[in-house]
């Protein structure tokens, strides 16, 4: 799916602005939405999804209007909000069904099936008949990620998948949306942990107090850093002038001495040797460099 | 807009989310717990149910219907409002929002799960009450009663429910806020507007006059039906305005707009049905309106009289085709060139000839006049043929019926009935005068004078035309040809009936007098219940007449009497001018449906009572002669009214159905015309009238004075026209009464009891079957006692003034007469009021045993002592001298109309002196001076300024915001509800006082609220201290049988010595003084106190003697 975002902003009747002057392009696979929290990522996605209204701008899905083309954009996502807990008293199956009935005109006995393979998929057909209030955290939000998968969207929405599980419930996760991202599908996750991003999505934006920092690549974000990680061996007292004055990224005790990475336009001390970037440089350097203290 | 899967898949889910919510499954255990308890208390034979409740088969599911309303409504509220809700918290609701559906699926959806379970609820509630009834062979089953009665009450209550409680958590977005505001809203429609306006806003159709009858099924049905309907599309509508405005985006532009605009047209369907609704309910106002001032406008304005009318009447379905044909008269003294009839406006006047002739006519409402080329002398004769045909208007019926009384709630059991004046169904037919379904030229009820009187009985004829299966009933003896009815009454009647269903008779001549019961094939319960009468019933009727003919010392003067089952929603009213109901026709009396709610016609609950009645008291009794009193009880306790009502709320239900056949005996066959006093008649009918009195009024019980009191209070402030043109039916109804009484106490009195009434009797008997006219009853009573009513009558009518009674001793003595035990009584009695009056002193010799509460059936009253009646004039004093068989055990003084609180005095006779010798004394004289006491003696009544009380005790929140809400001042409070903050006074004949007996009394307490007696003493010294008490633990329920337990009061003396603080037993308190010690007192600063303390619920502060020895 082709999704062509532009002039996007959305401003909430309180005056604040959660949106600004959005432009993007979507394509098919995995993108990343990555941003610090409040950086306006929920509401862009709610926009995408058709819950919610933008102010201004336009979002063409296939070239479709979204604002005109509700009805049919929706029969094309799939949509897994940030904060999901379950209906109260529906078991696992009867929850994953009632979305399939919404989402899908299959047959009774096609559709039970396909529930069951989903299910199966996530991971959860072992507990079909729990009761789905019941889960873990981790299962709740696989079998959130199993109700937007049901319709086979062709756009799947995915508001912070991660937080709050546990690093394997976490890879499990990844795993699920790699598998996904070879079909034809749209996938947009929205993070604040640079790891989701970087180990799934080809293409990616960064979102800061509304505005897009950056667009393009990981690795394409990765080479603007290249240049400004700097690694060094410190003392204590030199180590607290350095983290005054940079952002310090890492920081490893060495035989009484620190090993310290951090992010600098120019070289911060003499001894300090450029260091190979990664994600998570980028993104202190974008959140660093692009809106706050410049970088001496 | 809508998709048919997307809703069934919602409604599916969320119906089983509801399915697992503890909430609904707690609500719908509780409410199958409820029912099941309800139904087996009520319908099945773990207990004998009542009859009335057995008999309609259309009640049994009605009734839990009713019962599980408001609850349910409640439940609806709850869950209705937390499934609409959207909690900003849950995204959950969001991946639902993303989905292809429409904002109508998701509303509807959820609306539908939630109808699902409550009809599935319904459904299984419904099948207790099924079960229940199955199981009593007794019970009455009727299959449609349980379809219909679902689709009119619960479903489109809930639909109507689940709208307003989704439209208001949309708009106000917060689900307590909502619950509240509903259930208030359920609350304020319960409470405020319970059965006003016809109960329009009665969503939950709790009071909706929707019970059918078994006779006719539903009637005027029309009104209920909308009713609903206006609920369950208002419901509808909701629903589609909550998809509007649902905090979601819509997926069409089109079906979003297209949704709300469906929800303003059903919007605007519902308005146009409570348009509709509004106009049903005026209209019936708009026209009695417009015919009390159309007979206004003719009140005064001479006419004809009717002496032969033959009517010859067709009944098709919803109309009948009739003509009148009339021989009228003119009786006036000048020519008319205008004659006028009263008919129904809903009948419609076909033509008139007049002397066979053509003639052009108006109308007028329910006027239809001739005023072109009529010249009719005084004293001619013409003849008058009218044809019309129509349907009738009910609302033309008792337009002398008040706006309230009109609308108020017809309850039955714990269902409120249509109120039916007349029927004219397709299977059914009930006419009386009332709807005006034959010409007349009497001018009905108007503000401009009162009601005129029928001027002479009519000679009618009846001809009636119906249907093979039908069977009509009038008045007169019947000769049937084909399908056509005649009816001849042998005498001039006032107005006729007619009745037409598919009727059986049983009929029995006894006496040369034909009683026939008519009733509808399947309520034939009576036969089975009476079956061994056969033999003995000409026995028991001539019993009965005898009875009653003994008593009224008139003859029953028609040849036949005929007691005829009319359908329960058939209404009647009490009237000012009349003293019957629309109950009783000539020759008729209208019973209720299967016996309604009448209690003696429960057989089978009467022979249980019977029989346990008789196993107390080891009789034996055998069936014939259970049935024998069971048939005894019926006719005397509500067609003969020789067995009195045990308890009555004096002034309340003023309109509770009256089947006495008094009106048989006087109003039908006789009485007099007075163009001055219209109230004259109907005074007469009330004194000839001889029904047991009702044996205990609690009005003062609950309101501190009796309802007589408050009506000669009324009586005593307003002229009679005023009261009758003003005060409430209740107050009017009372206060005719209360003068009716007076007026001819009064006359009897100055002409001599007996005489003057078997003068009434006999100009009854010698007056049958016409109305005289005031002026001659006048010459005959100057002939014959030489006395002229007219300004005695105008005197009585006119005046407030009232008498005031001061009882001042009673002495009673046994004493030998002979070798005769008998008994004296003298009671010395001044009138101290501002008028003469009459005193009615009936002594009772029954001792006061509790008889239980079996003693009512088959209850043998011991002929009452006449009353005996004295009139004392103003600022005499009488002694009064009884000399009596029987050992009195009670003295009723009744002063009728007076300033006397309580106006019916008991005086208890207590224990007999035994006096040898002296004179008997039966009879009256003035006397001069009451006897005075030889000792000083000071008495402080609790309405003395030296009374006084106080109590440190705030009201209740409750009994603050009850009392806030009073708008009149109270002097006086009921017994019944002894304040647990205040002293308040109350009234009765126990207590002292001369005209006015009362005392104070509060809740009892810790002892903080104190009442002070405080005298001022002429003469310091010792005196001796009395207390007025009621007797025994001051005759309270709870210290009746008291067991052994012992009660004191608690009294403070302060006197010259200082404070002496005194518990008093009062466990064998004697009625009247008891002693209470001797005390020093000076001539100030002494006083006695009493406390709330005490272990009765109630304490009375009285008045206290001070007695100087």
């Amino acid at each position: 799916m082709n999704i062509e975002i532009s002039g996007l902003s959305k401003i909430y009747p309180n005056g604040h602005a959660a949106i600004k002057n959005i432009n993007l392009q979507i394509g098919s696979g995995m993108f990343g939405l990555l941003g610090p929290n409040g950086a306006g990522k929920s509401s862009f996605m709610r926009i995408l999804v058709t819950v919610q209204k933008a102010t201004s701008g336009t979002i063409l899905m296939d070239g479709m209007d979204i604002n005109t083309h509700r009805h049919e954009i929706r029969k094309l996502i799939g949509y897994l909000p940030q904060d999901f807990t379950f209906f109260s008293k529906l078991k696992t199956w009867e929850f994953l069904d009632y979305a399939a009935q919404l989402a899908t005109s299959l047959k009774r006995k096609e559709r039970l099936a396909k529930v069951d393979k989903l299910l199966d998929q996530v991971g959860l057909l072992d507990v079909r008949d729990r009761m789905a209030n019941k889960l873990s955290g981790g299962m709740k939000r696989r079998l959130g990620i199993a109700q937007a998968l049901i319709g086979e969207p062709r756009l799947l929405v995915i508001d912070e998948p991660t937080t709050g599980l546990d690093p394997e419930e976490r890879i499990r996760f990844r795993n699920i949306l790699s598998d996904l991202s070879q079909k034809d599908v749209t996938i947009i996750l929205s993070t604040h942990i640079v790891g989701d991003i970087s180990s799934t999505c080809h293409n990616m934006a960064m979102l800061n107090k509304g505005e897009v920092a950056f667009k393009g690549s990981p690795e394409g974000m990765i080479e603007q850093v290249r240049g400004h990680v700097w690694q060094i061996l410190l003392a204590d007292d030199e180590f607290d002038t350095i983290k005054a004055k940079y952002p310090v990224v890492s920081t490893i005790p060495t035989e009484g001495k620190w090993e310290v990475q951090v992010i600098a336009n120019h070289q911060p001390h003499p001894e300090a040797k450029v260091a190979n970037p990664n994600l998570e440089h980028a993104y202190v350097f974008f959140m660093e460099n692009e809106f706050g203290v410049s970088l001496v | 807009m809508m998709s048919i899967k997307n809703i069934l898949t919602i409604s599916s889910y969320e119906s089983k989310v509801l399915w697992r919510n503890w909430f609904f499954r707690i609500v719908a255990l509780a409410g199958v717990g409820f029912v099941t308890i309800f139904n087996l208390a009520m319908f099945s034979e773990i207990d004998t149910p009542e009859w009335g409740d057995l008999s309609n088969g259309w009640i049994l599911p009605y009734a839990s219907l009713l019962l599980i309303s408001i609850p349910q409504a409640a439940a609806v509220i709850f869950l209705a409002t937390g499934l609409i809700k959207k909690d900003k918290k849950l995204d959950t609701n969001e991946v639902f929002f993303v989905r292809p559906i429409s904002n109508l699926d998701y509303v509807i959806g959820k609306a539908l799960a939630l109808f699902k379970l409550f009809f599935l609820l319904n459904f299984v509630l419904l099948v207790i009450p099924l079960i229940v009834g199955l199981t009593n062979p007794f019970a009455t089953i009727n299959p449609m009663a349980f379809i219909l009665y679902p689709l009119l009450t619960s479903i489109p209550s809930i639909i109507f429910t689940t709208g307003i409680a989704f439209l208001l958590v949309t708009v106000i977005r917060n689900q307590p806020i909502t619950i509240v505001l509903l259930i208030g809203l359920a609350g304020v429609q319960l409470i405020y507007y319970f059965d006003k306006f016809s109960n329009i806003l009665d969503f939950i159709s709790f009071r909706l006059s929707m019970l059918a009858s078994e006779m006719t099924g539903f009637v005027d049905i029309g009104f209920a039906l909308w009713q609903r309907i206006f609920y369950l599309v208002t419901g509808i509508a909701f629903l589609f305005i909550t998809a509007f405005l649902l905090d979601r985006l819509s997926g069409h532009k089109a079906a979003h707009k297209a949704t709300a605009l469906t929800g303003l047209a059903l919007l605007l369907l519902s308005s146009f049905i409570m348009v509709n609704l509004w106009t049903m309910r005026q209209e019936p106002i708009a026209t009695r309106h417009e015919m009390i001032v159309v007979n206004g406008r003719w009140t005064n304005v001479s006419n004809i009289e009717i002496a032969r009318h033959a009517i010859t009447l067709e009944w098709v379905g919803n109309e009948i085709i009739s003509t009148s044909d009339m021989l009228v008269k003119n009786n006036t003294r000048a020519l008319l060139d205008t004659i006028y009839f009263t008919l129904n406006p809903g009948l419609m006047v076909d033509a008139i000839l007049l002397n066979d002739k053509p003639i052009a006519f108006n109308r007028d409402m329910q006027i239809i006049f001739l005023s072109q080329g009529i010249r009719i002398e005084p004293g001619k004769e013409a003849n008058v043929r009218i044809n019309y045909h129509g349907a009738i208007l009910e609302s033309a019926a008792h337009l002398d019926v008040d706006q309230k009384r009109y609308e108020e709630a017809n309850d039955f059991l714990m269902f409120s009935l249509p109120k039916k004046y007349a029927f004219l169904e397709d299977d059914y037919a009930l006419l009386t005068k009332d709807v005006l379904w034959y010409p007349d030229t009497e001018v009905g009820y108007n503000r401009i004078s009162a009601s005129k009187k029928r001027q002479s009985f009519i000679d009618f004829e009846l001809n009636v035309k119906v249907p093979a299966g039908q069977m009509p009933i009038s008045q007169g003896e019947v000769v049937i040809t084909g399908d056509t009815y005649q009816f001849k009454p042998e005498y001039p009647l006032p107005h006729i009936s007619l009745v037409i269903g598919a009727y059986q008779k049983k009929e029995i001549t006894v006496d040369s007098v034909t009683y026939s019961v008519f009733h509808y094939p399947k309520n034939d319960f009576f036969l089975q219940r009476l079956n061994h009468l056969g033999d003995t019933l000409s026995y028991l009727i001539t019993d009965v007449v005898n009875e009653y003919e003994h008593a009224q010392k008139i003859v029953y003067p028609f040849k036949r009497m005929q007691f005829v089952e009319v359908p329960l929603p058939f209404t009647a009213y009490n009237k000012i001018y009349e003293s019957h109901q629309a109950f009783l026709q000539p020759e008729t009396v209208f019973w209720p449906e299967e016996g309604g709610e009448i209690r003696q016609f429960d057989f089978r609950r009467q022979l249980k009572d019977m029989n346990t009645q008789a196993a107390k008291t080891n009789q034996v009794l055998t069936d014939k002669q259970k049935q024998a009193n069971i048939f005894n009880d019926l006719i005397r306790k509500v067609f003969t009214k020789q067995i009195g009502e045990k308890w009555v709320f004096d002034g309340n239900n003023v309109d509770n159905p009256d089947y006495s056949l008094f009106p048989n005996y006087y109003d039908f066959n006789s009485g007099i015309v007075s163009q001055d006093w219209s109230l004259l008649n109907r005074s007469m009918a009330t004194y000839l009238r001889n029904d047991k009195q009702v044996q205990n009024d609690y009005s003062r019980n609950i309101n501190g004075i009796s309802f007589t009191e408050e009506c000669n209070d009324l009586m005593r402030t307003s002229s009679m026209t005023k009261i009758l043109t003003e005060a409430e039916f209740s107050k009017i109804n009372k206060s005719v009464t209360l003068k009716s009484q007076y007026l001819f106490s009064y006359l009897g009195q100055t002409i001599g009891e007996i005489n003057f009434k078997s003068f009434l009797y006999e100009w009854v008997n010698t007056h049958q079957h016409q109305l005289s006219r005031y002026e001659d009853f006048r010459k005959e009573m100057l002939s014959r006692f030489n006395m002229d009513i007219d300004p005695i009558i105008r005197k009585v009518y006119s005046e407030t003034s009232q008498p005031a009674f001061e009882i001042e001793d009673v002495q009673k003595y046994e004493v030998m007469d002979g070798d005769r035990k008998r008994y004296q009584v003298l009671i010395q009695v001044k009138n101290s009021g501002s008028s003469d009056g009459v005193l009615e002193l009936k002594f009772n010799s029954k001792e006061n045993t509790d008889e239980g509460y079996y003693a009512k059936v088959n209850e043998e009253v011991k002929e009452e002592a006449p009353g005996k009646l004295s009139v004392i004039k103003q600022g005499e004093t009488k002694l009064l001298g009884f000399v009596l068989d029987e050992k009195p055990n009670t003295v009723a003084i009744n002063t009728i109309i007076s300033r006397n609180i309580p106006s019916v005095i008991n005086i208890a006779m207590g224990t007999l002196s035994k006096r040898e010798g002296g004179l008997l004394f039966d009879g009256e004289r003035v006397v001069e001076h009451k006897k005075e006491s030889t000792h000083y003696e000071v008495i402080i009544d609790n309405e003395d300024p030296g009374f006084s009380s106080f109590s440190p005790i705030k009201p209740t929140m409750l009994r603050a915001f009850i009392d806030s809400r009073k708008d009149v001042e109270q002097k006086y409070f009921g017994e019944w509800d002894s304040s647990y903050a205040l002293w308040l006074a109350t009234t009765g004949s126990d207590f002292y006082g001369s005209v006015i007996r009362s005392a104070h009394f509060t809740r009892s307490g810790t002892g903080q609220k104190i009442a002070t007696w405080t005298p001022a003493l002429k003469e310091e010294g010792f005196y001796d201290i009395y207390v007025y008490m009621r007797g025994k633990n001051q005759n309270t329920w709870m210290g009746r049988n008291s067991d052994g337990r012992q009660f004191d009061y608690h009294y403070i003396i302060h006197n010259s010595d200082g404070t002496d603080n005194i518990k008093y037993n009062i466990t064998n308190a004697e009625p009247g003084w008891n002693y209470l010690g001797s005390y020093y007192f000076n001539k100030t600063g002494g006083s006695v106190s009493l406390t709330d303390k005490c272990d009765l619920w109630t304490v009375y502060a009285d008045a206290v003697k001070w007695v100087k020895q």
